[in-house]
């Protein structure tokens, strides 16, 4: 895909090339600035970059074509590293839009007030979580660590195909993270994949990838097995 | 207009053109009033539309608690000025006006409030929130209090700003379209006013003309 892509006119990909799988889980680590979170951006539509060359196709789909909501429905999804408050918007009712758009897109019908409700049960069971962020407005308040378990709930109602956790260890305690990943590693199946972004090597003791990828400098610098997590956590990015 | 002792007035205008409302407060009464502005469809009517309340609390402890909110479009162009006056100790006041301005429309709001020398241990609120969705949008905000008391509380707070471009991406990114999200934060907005209008029914039809106008 030979992705480039720049904000505010200073380029920060140029030239990532990768070949996601289903049923793959991807680690891209890289020291910061490399262009890790410009890469989720990307991938995901963010207005305020511009890809200056490259292609990305999922499932035969150019998706650089694509608004950032299409993308969503087509199956992409972001664990963002900083979860959005949204005051005054509720968790069931920003959901509940989210899904039915998506159906609608699909063609389905609209889920019903009471399937969606059951919808809401099942996954939160699934994920051993409480209910006690429904009824409050998105992400308003939450703690760190209930900011990345909704984004992993969103994850678990939405189903998409490819995953891009962005950072998600990041100021999440041990108890935290362990629910976090357990909950990715429950979401995983044959036929989706994700791509963990992380700058330690700690979450990958948790979700453990098929392949690592070393960014630097807007480039993939080194691919490896989850080997070369553990040999960049004992020797630094420097090392290489 | 005179609200006896104990008595409670509570009114919902809506578009109601040339609101000029005086108002007087007997000893424990209470005042409810939400100004409601929205664009009513079809009329292509542009002249400014004003809105004047005036309450004296004369007794004490009385309560009076004003509420607006606008949704201007097009060339629309409110005003809105109140003007709450204690005139007497342990009354209250509670003032929340919201305004979402849209295209080029126009949007004012001046709230004077008045705390006499005598009238201690009086408490008051009033805020102003406006919202701007495009470049030629404007909205005039001038809070006036004067206050002559010495224990009194009394706050205020005016803020304008644009909507929260990070929430959209993130409700794009879980697939809801721009024109939905948009909507959604618009009425998130306006919630906390539309929530003083008493009567079920009422609120309802107001959500729903909103999520109509919004664009």
């Amino acid at each position: 895909m030979d992705l480039h892509a720049s904000i505010a006119g200073k380029e920060i990909l140029r030239g990532v090339n990768l070949v996601i799988n289903e049923g793959e889980v991807h680690a891209i680590m890289g020291p910061n600035g490399a262009g890790k979170s410009t890469l989720s951006a990307v991938l995901t539509g963010h207005p305020a970059y511009e890809v200056t060359g490259g292609e990305v196709w999922l499932r035969g789909k150019n998706l650089l074509e694509m608004p950032a909501e299409q993308r969503a429905r087509e199956g992409v999804f972001l664990s963002f590293q900083y979860p959005v408050e949204i005051p005054g918007v509720s968790m069931t009712n920003f959901m509940r839009t989210a899904v039915n758009e998506k159906r609608q897109y699909e063609g389905k019908e609209p889920l019903s007030a009471r399937d969606f409700l059951r919808l809401m049960k099942q996954k939160r069971a699934m994920l051993e979580m409480g209910d006690k962020l429904q009824n409050r407005s998105v992400n308003e308040g939450f703690s760190g660590g209930e900011k990345k378990k909704n984004e992993i709930f969103q994850m678990a109602m939405l189903e998409p195909c490819l995953a891009i956790l962005d950072e998600t260890d990041s100021g999440l305690d041990i108890d935290a993270l362990r629910i976090v990943a357990d909950g990715v590693n429950r979401l995983k199946t044959p036929e989706n994949a994700s791509i963990v972004i992380t700058h330690y090597q700690r979450l990958l003791d948790y979700i453990v990838p098929d392949y690592v990828h070393v960014l630097a400098d807007g480039r993939i610098v080194k691919t490896g097995d989850k080997t070369l997590a553990l040999e960049l956590e004992e020797r630094g990015y420097e090392g290489l | 207009m005179r609200v006896s002792k104990g008595d409670i007035f509570e009114r919902v205008y809506v578009n109601e053109p040339g609101l000029d409302l005086h108002i007087e407060q007997e000893e424990g009464s209470q005042v409810r009033i939400v100004v409601v502005n929205l664009p009513s469809s079809g009329t292509s009517d542009t002249s400014p539309t004003r809105n004047a309340i005036t309450v004296e609390q004369l007794g004490k402890g009385c309560l009076t608690e004003l509420y607006g909110l606008a949704y201007l479009r097009g060339k629309d162009h409110v005003e809105t000025e109140t003007h709450v006056f204690h005139r007497v100790g342990g009354g209250e006041s509670k003032q929340l006006f919201k305004f979402v301005l849209a295209d080029q429309a126009e949007g004012a709001f001046y709230g004077e409030l008045q705390i006499a020398k005598d009238a201690q241990q009086t408490r008051t609120e009033q805020v102003n929130r406006n919202l701007l969705l495009s470049r030629e949008a404007q909205m005039r905000t001038r809070p006036q209090l004067e206050i002559y008391a010495d224990d009194v509380q009394a706050s205020h707070g005016a803020t304008t700003g644009q909507l929260d471009e990070s929430a959209l991406f993130y409700m794009q990114q879980r697939g809801i379209s721009r024109e939905v999200a948009y909507r959604m934060l618009v009425a998130a907005f306006l919630k906390d006013v539309l929530e003083k209008v008493p009567d079920d029914d009422q609120r309802e039809r107001l959500m729903d003309t909103i999520d109509r106008v919004v664009e």
